[in-house]
C-alpha cells in the first residue's frame, strides 16, 4: 500500500516539479539554496502526502504545502542579512530575446520581486501562475477580499521599488 | 500595470530554464535527510575528541606528572591513555565510515539498517566514555587513599569513620559527575539520535 502511495507521489511530483522549481527561484538567490529548498519542499510534501485526500488537484495542494515550506524556511533565516547583489538576482533569469529595454525592465522586475516580503512573494507568484483571487485566497488561507487588498498594496510597492 | 503583465508573459516561458529531475532523483531526496544528521554525529565526535586531547595537553604539567609519579599511577596513566585514545579513534573512524555509507545509500532498507547501526554505535560510545571516566577517577581515588601518608595517619588517629565518610563522599561525587556527563551526552547526541529514530520511522512507512 505504502509502496504504491510512494510511487504515486514521486510520479506526481515529477510531473509538477516546475511548480517547486519556480517557488525555489523566487525564494533563493543561488543554485545551492535552490537545491536545498527543493529537497526540503519534497520532504515536506511527502510528509503531508498521506493527508492529501484528492479533494483538490495535486498541483493545488502542492502550491499550498510548497509555499508554506518556503515561507517557514524564509522566516527562520530572516535574521541573516539579506543583501542580494545584482548578478545573483538575475543569474537564473535567461530572458527571451527581448529588445534591450524590455530585458532591462524584466531584470528590474525580478529584482523588485526578490525584495518583497515572504507573503507578498507568494502572492505575486500565484498571480504570475495565473491563479484567480479565489484560488489565491484558498492557497494562502486568507479571504478573497484580503487577497485583493494585499495584491493592490504589492502592486504599489513594486511600483515604488521600480520608480524610487 | 504593464510591467507585471510583461513579467507574467516571461514567467510562462521559464519552464525550460529549470533542470528536469528524474523519478529516481526525486525518490532519493526522500532518503537523503539522514545523511546530514550522521554527518553531525561525526563532526561532533571529532570536535569532542580534539577537545579531550587539547585538555589533556594543557593539564599535563610537570606538577601533575609529579603527583602521578608519587601515587605510582604512571603505568596506569600510560596504558589508560593508550587504551582510551585508540578506542576513541576507533569510534571516530566508525562514525566516519557510517557517514560515508549513509551518504551513498540509495535504498531505504539499507539506510534503515545503517541508522540502527549508528544509533547503536553512539550508545556504545557514550557508555565507553562514562565507564572509562568512572574507572579513571576510581583508580586515582583508590591510589590516593592507599598512599601511606594519608591512610596511615588516619589509622593512627583511629579515624575509621572518617575513611568511611570520605569514601561515601567520593561515591556521591562520582555519581554526580557521571550524571552530569551523562546529561551532557544525552543533550549532545540524544537530539541527533532521536531525529534519526524519527527518520527511521518515516522510512519504515516508506518501505512497508
Amino acid at each position: 500500500m505504502n509502496k504504491e502511495l510512494e510511487h504515486q507521489f514521486v510520479t506526481n511530483l515529477e510531473k509538477h516539479q516546475n511548480i517547486v522549481h519556480k517557488i525555489c527561484s523566487i525564494y533563493t538567490n543561488d543554485q545551492d539554496s535552490h537545491n536545498d529548498l527543493f529537497q526540503e519542499i519534497t520532504i515536506q510534501l511527502w510528509k503531508a502526502y498521506p493527508k492529501f485526500r484528492g479533494d483538490s488537484k495535486f498541483s493545488t495542494w502542492m502550491y499550498r504545502v510548497a509555499l508554506n515550506t518556503a515561507i517557514t524556511l524564509y522566516r527562520k533565516s530572516k535574521r541573516s542579512v539579506q543583501t542580494i547583489d545584482y548578478e545573483q538576482v538575475v543569474f537564473k533569469i535567461k530572458a527571451e530575446e527581448y529588445d534591450g529595454e524590455t530585458e532591462q525592465q524584466l531584470k528590474l522586475m525580478y529584482k523588485a520581486l526578490k525584495q518583497l516580503n515572504d507573503i507578498d512573494k507568494a502572492l505575486v507568484f500565484l498571480y504570475l501562475e495565473d491563479k484567480n483571487y479565489k484560488e489565491i485566497s484558498e492557497t494562502l488561507g486568507i479571504s478573497e477580499v484580503n487577497a485583493r487588498v494585499r495584491m493592490n498594496r504589492v502592486k504599489t510597492k513594486l511600483k515604488s521599488i521600480l520608480n524610487p | 500595470m504593464d510591467e507585471l503583465e510583461l513579467l507574467k508573459k516571461d514567467w510562462k516561458n521559464r519552464d525550460k530554464d529549470f533542470p528536469k529531475l528524474s523519478y529516481q532523483q526525486i525518490y532519493n531526496m526522500l532518503l537523503k535527510k539522514s545523511s546530514s544528521i550522521v554527518k553531525w554525529i561525526f563532526i561532533i565526535s571529532v570536535t569532542e575528541f580534539i577537545f579531550w586531547v587539547v585538555l589533556d595537553f594543557f593539564l599535563s604539567t610537570k606538577e601533575s606528572a609529579k603527583t602521578i609519579e608519587t601515587l605510582n599511577l604512571e603505568t596506569f596513566y600510560v596504558i589508560g591513555n593508550i587504551v582510551n585514545y585508540s578506542v576513541l579513534v576507533y569510534f571516530v573512524v566508525k562514525f566516519y565510515l557510517n557517514f560515508r555509507k549513509i551518504k551513498t545509500t540509495d535504498s531505504a532498507k539499507e539506510l534503515m539498517h545503517n541508522i540502527l547501526k549508528t544509533r547503536r554505535i553512539v550508545k556504545h560510545y557514550v557508555w565507553f566514555n562514562l565507564g572509562f571516566f568512572a574507572l579513571g577517577v576510581t583508580v586515582t581515588f583508590a591510589m590516593v587513599m592507599n598512599h601511606k601518608d594519608t591512610i596511615d595517619s588516619m589509622i593512627e588517629a583511629h579515624q575509621t569513620i572518617k575513611i568511611v565518610i570520605i569514601i561515601a563522599f567520593f561515591l556521591i561525587l562520582l555519581g554526580l559527575m557521571l550524571g552530569i556527563l551523562w546529561l551532557f551526552y544525552r543533550l549532545l547526541y540524544g537530539i541527533l539520535t532521536r531525529r534519526l529514530k524519527k527518520n527511521y520511522k518515516e522510512l519504515e512507512n516508506l518501505e512497508m
